[in-house]
């Protein structure tokens, strides 16, 4: 059978050189295993799993529909991805938005838009007061750029509504 | 990063790394360009890049001894050599799984040997390198 074990082509022989053709077919195996590996690392970063793509996307509401975030669950170490957060509020009033967790300690914010009414720090995390359209709304556009490594669970909330858990991964 | 390209070119084999076509050329380039952003990051200071040599050469240094003191390092770390021509005779099976053709050792043996025809080669020995080493038959 073409490729068997016994093939007489792959008994070790000793000269010229010493051979250990039992070693030496083994490490094909593993060129051949690797390979498929490295098709199947390519397929999972098209799909998304290192960031950007449907298997990292992620748009997720706090049931009760005033708090949803659209954010990237996995992010590599110093490459920037947007987070956007949608509050629904009282029209042409400001809205509270409580982000909390482990942001801050994982990420940089790059570029927030628009500027909140108001902004203050709490606890570990951020409080922004937004201003919200003649429907209620209120979004908030962030790019977040990776500093950390590992896992970041963060909660955003509004007063009165669901919390929303997020958790992110960023590799190195 | 070090141990991530030593995997990637035991995936990739010996071949890879012996005599250069354009293409190969083309490839070891961006690798270097990919290796060096992902080893100096932002920081492009004179600190960080001796610091990165550094690291370097001494994992290469401490690796060559420990092949030294060590022969399972050492095969596992650079190979082994294996004869794909026996008395002119080409070992098809070993030249399959080693993804080399025939073309691949003629070439070889024109360019080191001189050599027309196979059944002018006693052996052909793929070496841990890559390289194609060619004994040509005694007249």
């Amino acid at each position: 059978m073409k490729g068997s074990k016994d093939h007489p082509d792959l008994r070790s022989r000793d000269f010229p050189v010493k051979e250990d053709m039992a070693y030496q077919v083994r490490v094909w195996r593993f060129e051949r295993w690797g390979w498929y590996l490295l098709l199947l690392v390519i397929l999972l970063a098209l799909l998304g799993l290192f960031s950007r793509g449907p298997l990292s996307s992620r748009q997720v509401d706090g049931g009760d529909g005033k708090v949803s975030v659209k954010y990237e669950m996995f992010h590599r170490n110093g490459s920037s991805n947007p987070m956007t957060v949608t509050v629904q509020g009282v029209p042409d009033a400001t809205v509270e938005l409580d982000l909390q967790g482990d942001l801050m300690e994982g990420f940089s914010i790059e570029i927030l838009q628009p500027q909140p009414v108001r902004a203050n720090s709490a606890g570990r995390g951020l409080k922004f007061w937004l201003q919200t359209d003649a429907q209620g709304r209120a979004s908030i556009y962030l790019t977040l750029r990776g500093d950390g490594l590992g896992r970041f669970s963060t909660t955003l909330s509004s007063p009165g509504s669901a919390t929303v858990n997020i958790t992110q991964f960023i590799f190195p | 990063m070090y141990l991530a390209l030593m995997v990637l070119f035991k995936i990739a084999g010996r071949r890879s790394l012996a005599e250069l076509t354009t293409f190969d050329f083309v490839l070891l380039m961006i690798i270097g360009e990919a290796t060096q952003q992902a080893l100096l990051g932002d920081d492009f200071s004179l600190t960080n890049s001796v610091l990165v040599i550094i690291t370097l050469i001494a994992i290469d240094f401490g690796l060559s001894l420990l092949k030294q003191r060590s022969s399972w390092v050492s095969r596992l770390v650079s190979g082994e050599a294996t004869i794909i021509i026996e008395d002119g005779k080409l070992l098809h099976e070993r030249l399959r799984r080693a993804r080399i053709g025939e073309a691949d050792v003629m070439e070889a043996a024109r360019s080191s040997q001189g050599v027309e025809t196979l059944d002018q080669i006693k052996f052909a020995i793929l070496e841990r390198n890559g390289k194609i080493s060619v004994i040509p038959r005694e007249t």
